[in-house]
């Protein structure tokens, strides 16, 4: 019996450090985060990913697992990343009717906008007495996690932070965006889109999509313009201002 | 579907090759959707099975990011102490961000034609 239990242990232990335990667990999580998202008709405040990034902490916390472990077994996921991201090519081609009336004010925001939204997010932590290295994980935090790590990686920020930092912005640019669309009387859903891509990049995206394929278009065209753009010039703007 | 992978992760490989030679800092996979979106323009639109996997990916665009997401409640203990400021400018910020682009989209586009 002792040795049943020891070898119990054992096969437990082996199998925290193979990638099918924490992918499994993500999988899952998501699965009954998403029925639950959906059962509350999407309401963002039960976001997917807030709900089910709790429980899955909740849950490495209390079997003892690290969040390494975890990481790595997700690898596959993080992959996945990039197909995504070329996968929006489609429905920015579908749209480009719509896209193409509206071309010259998108780039004008996202040029503007790319540059406001980290200031005012570095310039909030630094008043609230966040270190340089809070100050530095926050630069990037509206673009899309693959462009994130690239510009954390060349001005130096910690990539776990910069990471958690760039998801949840866009979870709570997700939350907010009802309040922000009904402050400003913006109806428009290419206006509405653009909005969601530029400040809440994949997440806000995503979001778009459940609204309709116009906001979801126009944040899609909004994200990837904002992360190339930020990506070209965040290394050399906060070499410039440290 | 296996046809429609391989040409998403040929536009990705596409995109990682000329950021690798030009040595520009922008994400391979940003310039594989650039490429791919000319592509579909130029070939008048994408095939019914890669439409199919492209809106099967985007549908679970949060759960690509749930292990990231994951990775805030796991911050080393020199950060944890500055969560207020992290959790303030993630909250103020983006709504400040979001009300300033809001604004500027909707002046900008409605100088435009009024359409807005």
């Amino acid at each position: 019996m002792n040795e049943l239990l020891h070898h119990a242990q054992q096969f437990w232990l082996g199998l925290q450090h193979k990638p099918l335990f924490g992918l499994l667990l993500s999988l899952c999580v998501y699965q009954l985060a998403l029925m639950l998202y959906q059962y509350f008709n999407r309401r963002v405040i039960l976001h997917p990913v807030t709900t089910g990034s709790i429980v899955i902490a909740l849950i490495l916390n209390g079997l003892d697992i690290s969040y390494r472990d975890y990481l790595n077994g997700n690898q596959l996921l993080y992959f996945l990343l990039g197909p995504a991201t070329v996968a929006l090519a489609i429905p920015l081609h579908q749209q480009f009717h719509n896209i193409r009336k509206l071309m010259l004010p998108v780039l004008i925001t996202v040029a503007v906008g790319a540059v406001f939204a980290p200031a005012i997010a570095v310039g909030v932590a630094a008043i609230m007495g966040g270190s340089d290295e809070v100050l530095l994980a926050l630069y990037p935090k509206s673009v899309t996690t693959p462009i994130a790590l690239g510009i954390a990686d060349i001005i130096g920020a910690l990539p776990g932070l910069t990471t958690g930092v760039v998801v949840f912005t866009g979870v709570i640019g997700s939350l907010l965006s009802p309040v922000v669309f009904y402050l400003l009387k913006l109806h428009d859903p290419r206006l509405q889109g653009i909005v969601l891509g530029l400040n809440a990049h994949g997440v806000g995206t995503a979001r778009g999509f459940e609204i309709n394929p116009t906001v979801g278009a126009f944040a899609s065209l909004a994200m990837g313009l904002t992360g190339a753009f930020t990506a070209l010039i965040m290394p050399y703007a906060v070499q410039m201002i440290n | 579907m296996l046809k429609a992978f391989i040409v998403l992760l040929l536009f990705q490989l596409l995109g990682e090759t000329l950021v690798g030679l030009a040595r520009i800092p922008i994400p391979g996979p940003v310039i594989g959707m650039l490429l791919l979106w000319i592509a579909l323009h130029i070939k008048n639109g994408a095939s019914a099975e890669l439409s199919q996997l492209s809106q099967n990916l985007i549908s679970h665009l949060s759960l690509l990011f749930l292990p990231a997401g994951v990775g805030l409640f796991f911050l080393p203990p020199s950060i944890q102490k500055y969560w207020p400021a992290v959790l303030g400018a993630m909250v103020v910020g983006t709504f400040l961000s979001m009300l300033f682009s809001g604004a500027l989209a909707k002046g900008l586009s409605g100088r435009k034609g009024g359409e807005g």
